[in-house]
């Protein structure tokens, strides 16, 4: 879900050559959450969302932490998601599907984008990751 | 092409009565003799009475141990297929890999008994699947940059390989295949044109009618596979032509292939705008062999060129940490040389497959459109003001370029070179140190994330495999691609590639083809390896846990075929009717397939699966010490989906 908003990290994740830029570090947004986190849990996974967006929403061809885009308010998320009804289906695509009223109800759609909202970067600081600094340090160094 | 005729005799009769006769007239005197007194004294003692002869004196000292049996004469003391075997065995073809087949036991059994024994070369590799006997040769051949055996069982086991000829033809890679044919067993298995099947997807075939014709036909397979454009190639093998006596035959003469160079007066213009220009720059595709690979680097260095690479894409392209790859210290080039890649100025770029389109497909099948391939021949884009090509092979053509360099060198222009390549080299080590840092400042995403991300398995496994010789065999596109970011590939065999023709169930068999290749070298193979692509023929773990062989494979098992997943959720969306059951037909769920096992049937040492990230770096290491040890190892990783 929420695809469309991050083009140039998304195209070249689709391509298998990841997004290179620093992570997206925006705040996440304040508005009101009326849905059930919980509810929501189990929607991320059986609409397939996690699909594109990874199970955290920090990997995958569409990254959102820290990014938010779509997602300032329920009813921007809602709007959000009827709003691709009149893409045609040609050519085939990893872009963002469309959640039709009669398919993912409003109160679903508020269950999932509470289940979002709970999403925390889980991005340790480089300096604790020992693996990354020895990768940097071997860069550093004249290679084999 | 030669096609065989029908024969004009039965042909197992004839072997039959010929068989008789043979070992007659190859009988000794006293076998002879033997045989005649037994005739006679038979005929004496049982003439027409239909009373039980008596014993004679020779069944008689029989009975009593005092007579040595009869002295006997193989009707075939020099098979054909023996001399098929010193063919291979001359032209260095050091593997040949099969599902077992009743069409080439002659073959088969000369490479196994063909003195000296054991026989290893070639060495029969043991597959269980015609693909992946032909999968394994396309990875043999990006690595090794030169071809293996596959031999297949007539019509059946030749469509069973048909995907992986297909994968191996538009990835370009060399192969020499046979197709047993036995017309005097089962029907269905043979054909009057067996290569007829894949002929729009092979470079050359041949059906020879005779076994002078077959070991001609052997050498101009591998010369035509290893020729540009290079690719696989058949013939189909008689099972008489394996099987025959042939105790005066020869081998033919051997003549190496000619590769297409590019004209002296071509090599001395590139040669002089390459030492006069004040900021040359060499764009390396993919050579031919590891040669091609050493002889870029040899001009990028007389020259101090900067260079680009595919090193991180596939085989046998510059070395990606190389001084001189990478932009340079100044971008603004006045001259431009591709190799196997366009160049502003000049590019010179092997015969590719639309060449052979025209011969290889008279009935317009047209696979891919490849008699529309793009003008450059399949290798991508083509560069905006880029020169058109010189339609040579690359690697051939070099040694000319950099004997026309050095003759032209000068002591001023030395000093130049140096100077350059100093300045290259400390900018491109700038460029590469930024560009690591950014990639590892994204891999942080998700790093503690469960499933683990496909970022963190490339990036734990990097450091546990940089100090040694190394190949990644597998696509890397399924998986994230992040070694193209953080690992150096600098060996022409460092990064394999994808598929060819982006024919799944490529990724297992090739990378046991790149441990062959690896094997005798102390190298070590690494297979991130997607879990849809294993499931078309695992059973090559066996394979590779058989040949014990230096394969690591890891499962990026995302639990699904995760590309037509996004592509299926999106249409289920914009149809509105629903992405909740996208799953159906493309997710591996209910039950999970749990691969530590799969290979441990297989007889592979493994574990997983692993979801927690903590656990990842130590099961990799446990991973890489068994393999160093040449027990390939499985360890099923449970990954986010991308």
């Amino acid at each position: 879900m929420l695809g469309l908003l991050f083009s140039s990290a998304s195209l070249h994740a689709q391509q298998g050559r990841g997004y290179t830029g620093p992570l997206p570090n925006n705040p996440p947004p304040t508005s009101p959450v009326t849905g059930d986190a919980a509810k929501g849990k189990s929607l991320f996974f059986n609409y397939s969302c996690y699909a594109c967006h990874g199970y955290n929403g920090e990997t995958g061809a569409r990254i959102f932490v820290g990014n938010w885009g779509h997602l300032s308010t329920e009813q921007e998320f809602i709007t959000f998601l009827r709003g691709r009804a009149t893409i045609a289906p040609e050519p085939k695509s990893t872009g963002m599907p469309n959640f039709a009223e009669n398919t993912m109800s409003d109160k679903q759609a508020k269950d999932i984008y509470a289940y979002i909202r709970s999403f925390k970067s889980n991005a340790p600081p480089l300096k604790d990751i020992p693996t990354l600094n020895a990768i940097v340090d071997a860069a550093s160094k004249p290679s084999k | 092409m030669k096609k065989s005729q029908k024969p004009s005799v039965n042909r197992r009769n004839f072997f039959k009565s010929a068989a008789g006769a043979a070992a007659l007239a190859g009988a000794t005197p006293a076998a002879k003799a033997q045989q005649t007194n037994a005739q006679q004294t038979q005929a004496q003692n049982g003439r027409n009475t239909g009373a039980t002869p008596a014993p004679t004196p020779e069944q008689l000292a029989r009975d009593a141990g005092n007579v040595r049996p009869p002295a006997t004469a193989r009707a075939v003391t020099r098979p054909g297929s023996d001399l098929m075997v010193e063919a291979f065995r001359n032209l260095g073809l050091a593997y040949v890999a099969a599902q077992a087949g009743s069409t080439f036991e002659g073959i088969q059994e000369s490479v196994i008994n063909c003195p000296p024994t054991p026989n290893k070369m070639p060495e029969f590799i043991t597959a269980l699947h015609e693909e992946s006997a032909v999968a394994m040769a396309h990875g043999y051949a990006k690595a090794e940059g030169k071809p293996m055996l596959a031999l297949l069982h007539g019509t059946i086991g030749l469509q069973h390989a048909s995907m992986a000829i297909y994968n191996a033809y538009y990835d370009r890679a060399p192969i020499v295949m046979i197709a047993g044919n036995d017309r005097g067993d089962i029907p269905s298995h043979t054909a009057l044109d067996m290569a007829g099947m894949v002929r729009s997807f092979t470079k050359w075939d041949a059906q020879p009618k005779t076994l002078d014709e077959a070991l001609a036909a052997i050498h101009r397979a591998y010369n035509e596979a290893v020729t540009p454009p290079q690719a696989p190639t058949l013939i189909v093998m008689d099972s008489e032509l394996q099987k025959m006596n042939a105790p005066g035959f020869k081998l033919p003469p051997y003549k190496p292939p000619v590769f297409p160079t590019i004209d002296p007066s071509k090599a001395k213009e590139i040669a002089k705008a390459l030492v006069d220009a004040q900021n040359p720059r060499i764009a390396v595709g993919r050579l031919r062999t590891p040669q091609g690979s050493m002889l870029s680097v040899q001009l990028a260095e007389l020259v101090g060129a900067s260079t680009s690479t595919t090193a991180a894409n596939g085989p046998m392209s510059f070395p990606q940490r190389h001084p001189l790859q990478g932009p340079g210290a100044d971008t603004n080039y006045d001259y431009v040389l591709g190799l196997e890649a366009r160049g502003l100025q000049a590019s010179i770029i092997g015969p590719d497959l639309p060449s052979i389109v025209a011969q290889r497909d008279p009935q317009g099948i047209g696979f891919g459109g490849l008699e529309n391939a793009n003008a450059n021949g399949g290798r991508g884009r083509v560069p905006a003001n880029s020169a058109p090509p010189t339609t040579a092979d690359a690697e051939a053509s070099l040694p000319m370029i950099i004997d026309e360099v050095k003759r032209l060198m000068t002591a001023d222009k030395g000093r130049l070179v140096a100077d350059r390549t100093a300045k290259h080299a400390a900018a491109n080590q700038e460029s590469h140190i930024k560009a690591v840092k950014l990639a590892v400042e994204n891999m942080r995403g998700g790093w503690n994330g469960s499933p683990i991300s496909t970022a963190r398995v490339y990036a734990e496994l990097w450091p546990l495999i940089m100090n040694e010789d190394w190949c990644l065999s597998s696509p890397t596109a399924f998986s994230g691609g992040h070694n193209v970011r953080i690992w150096d590939h600098n060996k022409p065999y460092s990064c394999l590639g994808g598929q060819g023709a982006g024919g799944m169930g490529y990724g297992a068999p090739a990378s046991v083809g790149a441990a062959l290749a690896a094997k005798d070298h102390g190298r070590i193979v690494v297979n991130i390896q997607c879990d849809g692509d294993l499931n078309y023929a695992p059973g090559v773990l066996w394979t590779a846990a058989h040949h014990k062989l230096p394969l690591l494979n890891i499962m990026h098992n995302n639990r699904a075929w995760h590309q037509e997943f996004m592509y299926v959720t999106f249409m289920a969306g914009v149809r509105g009717r629903g992405t909740d059951r996208a799953w159906i037909g493309s997710t591996l769920r209910d039950p999970y397939i749990d691969y530590t096992k799969m290979a441990a049937g297989y007889g592979m040492a493994g574990e997983g699966p692993v979801s927690d990230p903590t656990l990842l770096a130590a099961a990799l290491k446990r991973g890489v010490d068994s393999v160093k040890r040449n027990e390939p190892y499985m360890i099923d990783v449970v990954t986010q989906p991308r």
